[in-house]
């Protein structure tokens, strides 16, 4: 397999993230001037209102470091993001590689005399080569952005941040390729996702967690952050980028060798099947039978996975909650800037953001993964042979939708009492009604994502999953940079993230919410009727 | 009068540059196994899927018992059983669990004919879809088309990785369910297939029906490679031979004659009257020979019905 067939093969990834990198680059570029004043003062002000907003993200962003200035601002408030957005394209580039093996294309390129080491050197070779592009892409969005009038760009500072994105992303590919190795391909996607997640949190909350200070060296995010070049006086660590990409390359050969020793199609080891007598009936589980539950008995593995995990980061987040507002609160300078930034009781509104700005994006995910599923139905030839049976095309859109949001409901909920039982011990006190109705919000914004999925889904489906997945960045970009800005309302709530509001805080938002019911429905209606005119199978 | 089990008029798929199915006129009456034959892209399984409602021809109509395939798919489909040219991927669902899964759309399916039909093929529906072989896919994906006893089974390409002896088991099944009263439609590129199961044949080429047969037909249109040796002295009749009706690819080898005759050895034999042959053979193709010469890339049709 040569390494320009690789990159073909990954050519939408490498344009998708290369033009959200520079894109978001370039807008939080040009939004700094527009909101962080002219004056020394008015950016010193501005500085200390991004740091309260920075503990609000503490898991997900490292600390400002200057962000009084644009490249203070672009490496925090970018830069930061870039990390979690190349990890994202790493796993689905790695669980494609193993999506390749299922359709046989693998199998195919072996038999042409190709050795798994070429296959495998092929692969990382092209990703490399993608990750160069995207870190140059975030470079251009910043360059070009740069108020040239007001500030000088230190080529030096964009290289060494490019080197990171690019460091990064080869870490994350090289991890999850080793990680898709070891498990079967049912498992690649979530299997790499998990740890590279677990190596994120790992990371992430030793800024908070001190038990956690120790592991933290195992994670490649924890290199990244230890270089700071965009910001006037950061340090650009050599030593931690050396470390960044022997972790590449490790991984790389120890995926390598893991591929060399598994069989093709299977994981690296399998659990022994037991022999049994060969079963000659139909399963007498009565879910199989009847619709809708049939939809969530066949998903109920990852179900209960995502409502488990779902609870625990809930709880997770309530505990974050606490080791973040009591420290910031000691700190009597920042009190004016708090009570500036947070209306009302303290604790739930940085629970409503820590939480249930993550739970929104945990909880998207689901409802792409659904989608992901769905289109991956149409093209495996599975829908052709559920539409054989008599069921209409409205039906399965139906069934589907039901599914999804009874799915996110169980998710929801699951997460609901996690925050509850967390909160209690925490002795934070929240209003149950307005946790119970932040909760229930992210079923119709999870129906958001799967109304807008499956449209795709009847019109395209081959692209759906990246369209959706671009959306969902693109929309909380919106919700983003609408304020810095002043867009309009009416292209704030084109983003779902800006619908869902602040419910723990300020209740139900009922135009959002109308909104987003509005999109679910019309979204399901427009699909089926799509879908009952496309040629399905062709 | 019982109506058609499957009939379409004028059925159109264009897919542009030449590429679909044209002006499909088919007729198959009830209890009949009907082949259709053609080779990969065709256009055979474009026409199965406009008949199963899954893609809407440009014109045209295709019916089910008289039922319209589109308007009236969900009825239909109740009464077909169906098997596409790719099974499709279940991962992890067992055998069982995808028959549960699908005899449950359908309101639920008998378990006696699941465990005959899984007995028949020998098919464990305790593992794991994943870990089936092919030919243990296909054999499920038939156990699906069959298991509620369709009144109509179509069936693309059915015996795609099955061995000889599933393949055997696959026929007599077939066989079983037209003389319980089904029909059988089904897509096939191997003639034996065609030759063991079906009552009649309709043949697909660039998306056009060309033919429709019944198997002695088939058999009558088939074309036969002669060679003739003449005896010492004997004057050739090159140009009654050459003239005859049938007679092609004419060559002349010292007293030696090679030509192909499509239909009826009867011109050839008046042609050669009173002219003393020494040895005659004839080798009558296989019916795939047959077939590729049917098909041959470029040509005029070599056979004329």
């Amino acid at each position: 397999m040569s390494w320009l067939y690789a990159l073909r093969q990954g050519r939408w990834g490498i344009a998708g993230f290369s033009a959200l990198a520079f894109v978001i680059t370039l807008l939080n570029t040009i939004g700094f001037y527009r909101i962080a004043g002219n004056t020394p003062t008015e950016r010193a002000a501005f500085a200390r209102s991004i740091t309260v907003l920075a503990g609000q993200f503490t898991v997900l962003l490292a600390p400002p470091f200057r962000a009084d200035t644009v490249g203070g601002y672009v490496q925090f408030r970018v830069y930061g993001a870039l990390a979690i957005l190349v990890a994202v394209w790493a796993v689905a580039a790695a669980a494609g590689t193993r999506g390749d093996e299922e359709r046989g294309l693998l199998e195919a390129v072996l038999a042409t005399g190709v050795s798994r080491a070429d296959a495998i050197a092929s692969r990382f070779l092209a990703f490399a080569m993608g990750g160069v592009v995207v870190a140059a892409a975030a470079a251009l969005g910043f360059v070009l952005g740069v108020d040239r009038t007001q500030d000088a760009i230190d080529a030096f500072s964009v290289l060494g941040a490019s080197v990171l994105v690019a460091g990064i992303a080869l870490a994350c590919y090289s991890l999850a390729l080793l990680v898709t190795q070891l498990v079967s391909a049912r498992f690649a996607a979530a299997g790499a996702g998990i740890v590279l997640l677990a190596l994120f949190l790992t990371n992430s909350l030793s800024r908070t967690i001190d038990a956690l200070l120790t592991w933290r060296v195992l994670s490649p995010f924890y290199y990244y952050d230890r270089s700071q070049p965009l910001s006037p006086g950061g340090n650009f660590d050599v030593r931690a980028t050396e470390v960044l990409f022997a972790i590449a390359v490790v991984g790389a050969v120890a995926a390598t060798l893991a591929f060399a020793f598994r069989d093709l199609g299977s994981p690296i080891a399998r659990l022994p099947v037991r022999a049994h007598p060969p079963v000659r009936d139909i399963s007498h589980v009565p879910f199989w039978r009847a619709p809708i539950v049939r939809g969530l008995y066949d998903r109920r593995f990852g179900l209960v996975v995502w409502m488990a995990g779902f609870a625990a980061l809930a709880a997770l987040f309530v505990v974050l909650t606490k080791q973040i507002v009591q420290p910031l609160l000691a700190i009597a300078a920042l009190r004016p800037y708090i009570d500036s930034v947070i209306k009302g009781d303290i604790y739930p509104s940085f629970l409503g953001i820590l939480w249930f700005a993550f739970g929104q994006l945990l909880i998207a995910g689901y409802a792409i993964t659904q989608v992901g599923r769905w289109s991956a139905e149409d093209g495996d030839g599975r829908l052709e042979l559920v539409l054989s049976q008599p069921v209409s095309r409205r039906a399965v859109v139906l069934e589907r939708a039901l599914v999804l949001g009874l799915g996110a409901l169980a998710i929801a909920a699951a997460g609901a009492v996690g925050v509850a039982l967390e909160a209690r011990s925490q002795a934070i006190v929240l209003d149950t009604g307005r946790l119970a109705t932040a909760s229930m919000l992210l079923v119709p914004f999870a129906g958001f994502f799967a109304a807008i999925g499956s449209l795709l889904a009847a019109r395209v489906p081959r692209a759906t999953v990246g369209v959706l997945g671009g959306f969902a960045f693109v929309t909380y970009f919106i919700d983003q940079l609408a304020p810095v800005f002043k867009w309009p309302a009416w292209v704030e709530d084109l983003s779902p993230f800006h619908l869902y509001g602040r419910p723990l805080t300020s209740g139900v938002d009922g135009t959002g919410l109308a909104i987003m019911v509005a999109v679910v429905l019309v979204g399901f209606v427009a699909s089926a009727l799509l879908l009952e005119r496309r040629d399905v199978g062709a | 009068m019982t109506v058609p089990a499957i009939q379409t008029s004028r059925l159109t798929k264009d897919y542009g540059l030449g590429r679909g199915l044209f002006d499909l006129d088919l007729e198959i009456p009830q209890q009949q196994v009907f082949g259709f034959l053609g080779p990969n892209g065709a256009g055979k399984t474009t026409s199965i899927r406009c008949v199963m409602g899954m893609i809407r021809p440009t014109s045209g109509s295709a019916h089910v018992f008289g039922l319209d395939c589109l308007r009236d798919s969900v009825a239909v489909k109740r009464k077909v059983g169906y098997l596409p040219g790719d099974v499709p991927q279940f991962g992890g669902m067992r055998g069982n669990e995808v028959v549960a899964y699908f005899g449950g759309m359908r309101g639920g399916a008998d378990p006696h004919r699941v465990r005959e039909l899984a007995e028949r093929f020998d098919l464990d529906l305790g593992r794991r879809f994943r870990e089936y072989s092919s030919g243990n896919k296909q054999k499920l994906g038939i156990l699906l088309a069959f298991m509620h006893s369709p009144p109509l089974l179509i069936l693309d390409e059915p015996t795609g990785g099955l061995d000889p002896l599933n393949q055997q088991e696959f026929y007599r099944l077939v066989r079983e369910v037209r003389d319980a009263g089904a029909t059988v439609f089904l897509s096939s590129h191997i003639l034996s297939e065609v030759e063991h199961v079906c009552d009649r044949v309709g043949i697909v080429r660039g998306g056009r029906l060309v033919r429709v047969a019944e198997l002695d037909d088939l058999h009558r249109i088939r074309v036969h490679r002669v060679e003739l040796e003449f005896a010492d002295g004997a004057v050739i009749p090159e140009r009654a031979i050459r003239e005859a009706d049938g007679v092609q690819d004419f060559v002349v080898d010292g007293r030696i004659v090679t030509c192909t005759v499509h239909g009826s050895f009867e011109p050839l034999m008046a042609a050669l009257r009173g002219v003393p042959v020494t040895n005659l053979v004839s080798h009558e193709p296989s019916l795939e020979e047959f077939f590729l010469e049917y098909y041959r890339e470029g040509d005029e049709l070599a056979v004329r019905p």
